[in-house]
């Protein structure tokens, strides 16, 4: 075990000496601060006095639309919104605006896709580099077997996102609060379940934002690590690991009239499905999406460690 | 030279598709030995290289390291190896001691002070802390070395050590490499193509051609392993003087330059045959047995093909 973590440590090492890894955090790191001066420079301070009468007039505004002639899933959606609006009324709670310190850190959960594609070009590039390198012939001839190489790359990889992750929301929530003050701090959130409205802690709710957003994240990353390890190629891993994950949703988008599309990864990876909309294909349920993801994400990773182990090494 | 081999290689084949590339190796390697290989480019020397230290599958045959086989029992083989396959390249983006670290916590028991002792070893003191990207070939080649006697392993497995270095970086590897084996007990296995250079490292060498060894021979008997040398006599007049090879030794090949004769005879024969010709009146300027190089013999060996 002591060894493993040296293993852990060394691919760490890798990661955070390259230049690469650090640009990319400091993009990370530059892209929230540039969120937080647009929100701060073009957003107009809210009337906070009169919040009571804005939140009024949206709740007869949506009552208004839900007498017009809409889909399921939309007049699901304006339901939600007027419930929680009542409920803010009833109890006196402030609607969270996007220049307050939790609604800019909701805002820039946004980036965890961006931290995904860059988590994506460290797991395209992890072993990919070996080869171009030359080092992986220096790495293998080590008392260490082929199968807790690559696992420690992996894990590693992913201690890089759950790192990004951490900056994401750290700077987030010092930024929104220096930017928007930190009077805001003990807002609750107002999730909307099973027709009740209920209060959350809202750094619960931004973890599972998080969280949400991290199954696409860890999919893509370990459909990209496992490209890397087939195909020994950096840029083709994270080329067309990035170009689905974009693509993705629009070829979805088009194909969800089939009823084979529930069996397509990215069918499954946004499970906020089943908490807000009504799911992709009539029939799926969270079961289901669990069950298909894990199919997924086991045959990745059989197929990496498969073919590193088999392969000779001939860099 | 100890009597049970370090190494044993037993009828290594490699198939790739239906290529066979190495068709059936078998020899042994001892402690204390620098052992060469020697094979013209495309001949399998790399290949055997990657197969003794895991890197690529074995189709048929064994190689056992220390008595365990490298296939089945890797952890354990691969920790008595020390191995540079082909050019030594490191982490460019880190130090070279960040890469020795970063080795040291691939096995188990290297200290901080073995670490230290190996950078003094290969005379890397000054330059340690710098990026590898800033090293010449001669230093990272030495920091190849450094990284694979980290473990203290038994058997140490360069290929092509010398290559890219200067005259003076050739000699002190090969001073280097002949204190390990002979001081430290090691077996040495180098692969090169500089052949005057096998010459003065190695004890053995297996010649490897096609994916066949050739041979395997001390380097003594290899260059000098036969009873008639070509002996070169430096005379006045050629022809007279050729006549009288000619008459004296019947067997002998006589080859004729512009002022000297090439003769190819026993060594216990050129008393009498100076005898001779200084009774002939023939004037002698000097007399020199022609060795033959490594490389000549190697060509002579492989059938004169290119060696690269």
């Amino acid at each position: 075990m002591a060894n493993f973590i040296g293993l852990i440590r060394n691919e760490n090492m890798k990661i955070y000496r390259r230049i690469g890894s650090i640009i990319m955090l400091l993009l990370l790191v530059g892209g929230i601060i540039l969120m937080g001066v647009i929100e701060k420079t073009t957003t107009e301070k809210a009337n906070d006095a009169n919040w009571k009468q804005a939140v009024t007039k949206e709740i007869k505004e949506d009552k208004k639309t839900l007498n017009e002639k809409l889909p399921d899933d939309i007049k699901k959606h304006v339901k939600r919104n007027i419930a929680i609006n009542e409920y803010r009324l009833e109890h006196n709670i402030k609607p969270i605006q996007s220049d307050s310190l939790w609604g800019f850190v909701d805002n820039t959960s946004d980036l965890v896709s961006v931290i995904s594609i860059f988590t994506i070009i460290i797991a395209g590039g992890i072993l990919a580099s070996e080869f171009s390198w030359g080092t992986i012939k220096l790495l293998l001839i080590r008392p260490v077997s082929r199968t807790m190489v690559l696992f420690s790359k992996y894990i590693a990889t992913l201690l890089y996102a759950v790192f990004m992750l951490v900056v994401l929301f750290a700077v987030s929530w010092i930024l929104g609060g220096i930017l928007f003050g930190f009077e805001g701090v003990s807002a609750p959130y107002l999730a909307y379940t099973d027709g009740k409205v209920v209060e959350q802690n809202m750094v619960l709710h931004i973890m599972s934002t998080y969280g949400l957003n991290c199954i696409s994240l860890i999919m893509m990353v370990t459909f990209a690590f496992m490209m890397s390890t087939v195909f020994r190629n950096s840029s083709l891993a994270i080329g067309i690991s990035i170009f689905l994950t974009m693509g993705s949703s629009i070829a979805i988008q088009i194909l969800h009239k089939y009823d084979w599309v529930k069996y397509v990864l990215f069918a499954n990876t946004d499970l906020t499905q089943y908490t807000t909309g009504t799911p992709l294909v009539e029939g799926m349920t969270l079961g289901f999406s669990l069950t298909v993801l894990a199919v997924y994400f086991i045959i990745f990773v059989a197929l990496s460690l498969v073919v590193f182990n088999k392969r000779d090494v001939a860099a | 030279m100890s009597q049970t081999p370090i190494v044993q290689i037993q009828n290594l084949k490699k198939k790739i598709g239906n290529k066979t590339i190495i068709h059936g190796l078998t020899f042994d390697i001892y402690k204390g030995e620098v052992f060469g290989f020697l094979g013209p480019n495309g001949a399998g020397k790399t290949t055997t290289i990657r197969m003794m230290v895991g890197l690529m599958g074995i189709t048929e045959g064994k190689v056992l390291i220390k008595g365990n086989d490298i296939s089945k029992n890797f952890k354990e083989a691969i920790s008595h190896i020390g191995a540079i396959v082909e050019n030594p390249e490191m982490y460019k983006f880190l130090s070279g001691y960040k890469n020795l670290i970063h080795y040291s916590r691939m096995v188990k028991g290297v200290t901080k002070e073995r670490i230290k002792e190996v950078v003094k070893l290969v005379g890397l003191e000054d330059a340690i802390h710098n990026k590898v990207k800033t090293y010449s070939l001669g230093m990272r080649q030495r920091l190849g070395i450094a990284q694979a006697l980290l473990h203290s392993p038994s058997v140490l497995i360069l290929d092509e050590p010398t290559n890219g270095l200067d005259p003076a970086g050739i000699r002190e590897i090969r001073h280097y490499l002949r204190k390990l084996a002979q001081e430290e007990g090691l077996a040495v296995i180098v692969s090169s193509h500089l052949l005057a250079e096998m010459e003065l490292m190695c004890d053995r060498i297996g010649i490897l051609q096609n994916g066949q060894l050739i041979g395997v021979q001390n380097i003594t008997e290899f260059v000098s392993g036969e009873e008639q040398k070509t002996v070169r006599f430096h005379v006045e007049p050629v022809e007279k003087a050729q006549r009288i090879f000619a008459a004296k030794l019947n067997d002998g090949v006589i080859t004729t330059g512009e002022d000297y004769i090439d003769v190819l005879m026993e060594k216990e024969a050129i008393p009498d045959i100076v005898i001779d010709l200084v009774e002939e009146g023939i004037k002698i300027y000097g007399i020199s047995e022609m060795t033959k190089t490594l490389e000549e013999k190697f060509l002579e060996v492989t059938g004169g093909k290119q060696v690269g």
